[in-house]
C-alpha cells in the first residue's frame, strides 16, 4: 500500500488533487482512497487530505500517520518541518517552491523533489490553485501512475477548457520538476507548527497562511475606513492621531477584502516572496 | 456496469436514482448535507422522475415521506446527529404505520460534530430496522437492499442504514454502479397496502389510531414480529443480491471476516470494522486466532447468528461506538442478553470496550490491543471488563 499525506490550504484544491490522484489509481486497476481533514475548513487555512493507494479495496479507515509521500501545495507550508514529520524513512516530499531540492532547508532521511506549482498555476489558470500544477510532478516523480491517466481523470473533475488549462499546467510541472535527490540537511529541526485547521484568525497568528500581503500607500489613503470596516479579522487597526489605518500582520490571512473596497486603491496585494 | 470513485454521500444518492425514488424529503445538516445537495442536482438536471420536498426541519421530511409512502410511493430521507433527534416523533409513527421508508443516517454524535453511533442507537424505540454499514460501496448496496426488505409484504418496516460521517460521507473510493436495468428488473416498483389507504366508504383511521374492539396490545406485537421477521427476509435478500450483482457482505445480520480458525472475536460495525479487519489480517500473521464479525443488523439483533458463534468461540471482545450514559454499550449488553441462553462451559468471555466515541479515531493498533485483551481473557488471565479505548 502507498500512502500520500498532501497540505495546502482551503481553495488551493488539496482535496480535489486527493481524489484526482484516486480517480486515477483506479483508472489503472488500483484500489483508492481519498480522505479529507475533517475540521473547519475555510479558504486559506492550513489543512491536510489524504490518499492511500492499494492492488485491494482499502479497508483502513483512519487518517494516514506514517505516509511514504508528503506533497506540499504551498510554498509558505513547504518552508516548515511538520510537512515531513512521521515521514517514512526514506520517503519522498515534493514541495511547490522555487527553490531546487538543494536549497530546501527541511531535514531528515527522505528524498525532495521541488516544482514552482504557484508560478505554473498562475501562468496556465491565471489563479495560485496549485493542486493541478503539482499533479505532474507527482506522476514524474514517483511513477505511481501514467501521465495519461491523471488528465483522465482531470476531465472528470473539470470538464471543457477548464480541463485543458489545467492539463497544461499538469504537462508544465511534469516537464519542470527538480529531483528527487536526497536531502541535505540530515538533522530533523525541532520546530512545531500546525498544520491542520483550527481557531480563528483573531485566536492565534495566521501569518503562514497569505499568498498575497496588502501594502498600504498612506499617502494616497483618504481616511475613509472601509478596510477597517470590512476586514473580517481585524487585522486592520485605526490609527486615531495619524487618521490612518495601520496592518496588524499577524492576523492577516491576506483575503484582499481591504483591497478590494479601498475606493481611491491605496491597498496593493504583493505576492509574499518566497 | 459502470464505476466512480465518489464520496459516501454520493453513494447513497446514487442508490435512490438505481431504486427510483419517487419522493424524497430531507433537511440538510452535516454531515448528511452533500446528499441532500446531490439529490437536488439530480432532481435539477431530470436524472429521473421524482419529487424532492424541501422542507423547514428533519420533523417535516419524515412527515413528508410518511404521507408519500402511505399512498405507495417509495420514499427517501436522509439526517444526522440532531436531525436525528428532532426527527424522533415522526419516526415513530412512520414505525407504527408499517411504512418501508428508507433513511440513510450519517452518523454524527451529538456531544460534538465528529461521528459516533449514539445518534441512531438513541433511536431503537422507534420500531425500525437499524443496519450499521462500513463503506462507500456498502452504502450503496445496502440502501438497495434496504427497499428490498423494507417493501417485502413480510415484512413492511422502515429501515436506517447508518454510516459514519466524514470518514465515510466525504471519503472518496470507488464504486461500481450496477445496471440500471438490472437493478430495475431485482427491485420492482413499491406497491401500496390497501389495507392502510384512506377509504371513504369504509370509514377508518390508520397509523396510531387503531380502534374497536380490538386488544390495544396487538399492535405492538405485530409490529414486534414483524421487525424479527426481519432477519430471514434479510439473508433471502443478500442472497438473492450476490446471484444478481455478484456481491455480498455476509449473510446480511453479520458478516464474519477470517473467522474460519479464530478463538476468540471482535465484534464491531461501521466503518472502524474495516480498520479492525487491517488489524485482524496482522494478528493473524503472528498466530493470533482473532477473527471478527461485523455486526450489520442491529436491529433485528442477529440472536441465531450469534448463539452459534457463541457456542464456538472462547472469547467476543465486543467494541461499542455509543453508550447510554448509566447503562452501557448497546451491543455488549444486547450481545450478553442473547448469550445468556447457553450454559456456563459453552459461553464465551465477554469483554466490553467503548471506542471511537465523539469521532475518536481508533486505529490498526487500537485493535490489536483489543484482540490481545481478548485472547487473554479467553485463556482465564485476568483483564479489567471494560476498557476506554
Amino acid at each position: 500500500m502507498i500512502e500520500i499525506r498532501l497540505h495546502g490550504r482551503g481553495g488551493q484544491g488539496a482535496v480535489t488533487a486527493s481524489r484526482i490522484i484516486a480517480t486515477a489509481a483506479y483508472e489503472e486497476g488500483q484500489y483508492s482512497q481519498a480522505i479529507p481533514m475533517y475540521g473547519t475548513e475555510r479558504r486559506g487555512a492550513p489543512l491536510t487530505a489524504f490518499v492511500r493507494l492499494d492492488n485491494q479495496r482499502v479497508r483502513e479507515r483512519m487518517l494516514v500517520h506514517e505516509p511514504d509521500i508528503s506533497i506540499v501545495l504551498d510554498p509558505l507550508i513547504a518552508k516548515q518541518q511538520a510537512v515531513v514529520d512521521s515521514l517514512k524513512a526514506g520517503g519522498l516530499v515534493l514541495l511547490n517552491t522555487a527553490q531546487s531540492p538543494e536549497e530546501v532547508k527541511l531535514g531528515g532521511d527522505f528524498k525532495v523533489a521541488t516544482v514552482d506549482a504557484t508560478t505554473i498555476a498562475l501562468e496556465t489558470l491565471g489563479r495560485p490553485i496549485t493542486n493541478t500544477a503539482i499533479l505532474g510532478a507527482f506522476v514524474k516523480i514517483t511513477g505511481a501512475m501514467k501521465l495519461e491517466s491523471i488528465e483522465k481523470a482531470i476531465k472528470k473533475y473539470f470538464p471543457g477548457r477548464l480541463g485543458d488549462m489545467n492539463i497544461a499546467a499538469v504537462r508544465r510541472s511534469y516537464a519542470e520538476v527538480k529531483g528527487p535527490i536526497q536531502a541535505v540537511v540530515t538533522d530533523a529541526p525541532q520546530e512545531k507548527a500546525d498544520l491542520n485547521v483550527g481557531g480563528y484568525g483573531v485566536l492565534k497568528d495566521v501569518s503562514s497562511w497569505r499568498v498575497f500581503t496588502p501594502e498600504i500607500d498612506v499617502g494616497k489613503c483618504i481616511g475613509c475606513k472601509s478596510c477597517w470596516i470590512f476586514c473580517p479579522e481585524t487585522a486592520i487597526q485605526w490609527d486615531e492621531a495619524k487618521k490612518k489605518p495601520y496592518i496588524e500582520y499577524s492576523k492577516c490571512k491576506g483575503c484582499g477584502v481591504c483591497a478590494n473596497e479601498c475606493p481611491v486603491k491605496a491597498i496593493e496585494m504583493v505576492r509574499v516572496e518566497v | 456496469m459502470s464505476y466512480e470513485v465518489m464520496v459516501g454521500n454520493k453513494a447513497a444518492a446514487t442508490a435512490c436514482k438505481l431504486a427510483r425514488v419517487q419522493v424524497a424529503s430531507a433537511f440538510p445538516i452535516t454531515p448528511q448535507t452533500t446528499i441532500t445537495q446531490y439529490l437536488s442536482e439530480m432532481h435539477a438536471n431530470a436524472e429521473w422522475d421524482f419529487d424532492f420536498v424541501n422542507v423547514e426541519g428533519e420533523l417535516s421530511s419524515q412527515v413528508v415521506v410518511q404521507g408519500a409512502s402511505r399512498v405507495g410511493a417509495r420514499t427517501f430521507t436522509c439526517t444526522s446527529g440532531p436531525g436525528l433527534l428532532y426527527m424522533h416523533h415522526p419516526m415513530q409513527t412512520t414505525g407504527s404505520g408499517r411504512l418501508p421508508v428508507v433513511m440513510a443516517v450519517v452518523h454524527r454524535g451529538y456531544k460534538g460534530m465528529q461521528p459516533d453511533h449514539s445518534d441512531l442507537m438513541s433511536q431503537e424505540w422507534t420500531g425500525w430496522g437499524h443496519w450499521y454499514v462500513e463503506h462507500a460501496q456498502e452504502v450503496l448496496d445496502s440502501i438497495l437492499m434496504a427497499y428490498k426488505v423494507a417493501e417485502d409484504p413480510r415484512i413492511r418496516i422502515p429501515i436506517a442504514v447508518g454510516y459514519d460521517g466524514y470518514v465515510l460521507s466525504y471519503t472518496a473510493e470507488p464504486v461500481e454502479i450496477p445496471d440500471q436495468a438490472l437493478v430495475d428488473e431485482w427491485l420492482p416498483p413499491n406497491k401500496a397496502i390497501p389495507e392502510v389507504l384512506p377509504d371513504k366508504v369504509n370509514p377508518a383511521t390508520f397509523g396510531r389510531g387503531w380502534g374497536g374492539e380490538r386488544d390495544p396490545q396487538v399492535p405492538w406485537k405485530e409490529h414486534h414480529d414483524a421487525i424479527l421477521r426481519i432477519e430471514d427476509v434479510h439473508k433471502e435478500v443478500m442472497d438473492s443480491f450476490e446471484k444478481t450483482f455478484g456481491r455480498r457482505y455476509g449473510n446480511g445480520m453479520i458478516e464474519t471476516y477470517k473467522m474460519e480458525d479464530a478463538d476468540v472475536a471482535i465484534m464491531a460495525m461501521g466503518t472502524i470494522a474495516g480498520t479492525c479487519k487491517a488489524a485482524v489480517d496482522r494478528m493473524q500473521a503472528n498466530g493470533k486466532k482473532v477473527g471478527l464479525i461485523k455486526l450489520r443488523s442491529y436491529l433485528p439483533f442477529p440472536n441465531k447468528d450469534l448463539l452459534e458463534w457463541g457456542k464456538k468461540l472462547d472469547g467476543i471482545a465486543v467494541v461499542d461506538r455509543s453508550i447510554c450514559p448509566g447503562k452501557g454499550g448497546p451491543s455488549f449488553q444486547k450481545l450478553r442478553d442473547t448469550l445468556y441462553e447457553l450454559n456456563d462451559k459453552e459461553r464465551p468471555k465477554m469483554l466490553q470496550f467503548h471506542a471511537g466515541l465523539g469521532g475518536k479515531e481508533v486505529r490498526v493498533r487500537d485493535f490489536e490491543m483489543i484482540g490481545d485483551k481478548a485472547l487473554k481473557a479467553a485463556k482465564g488471565e485476568k483483564v479489567e471488563q471494560v476498557t476506554w479505548v
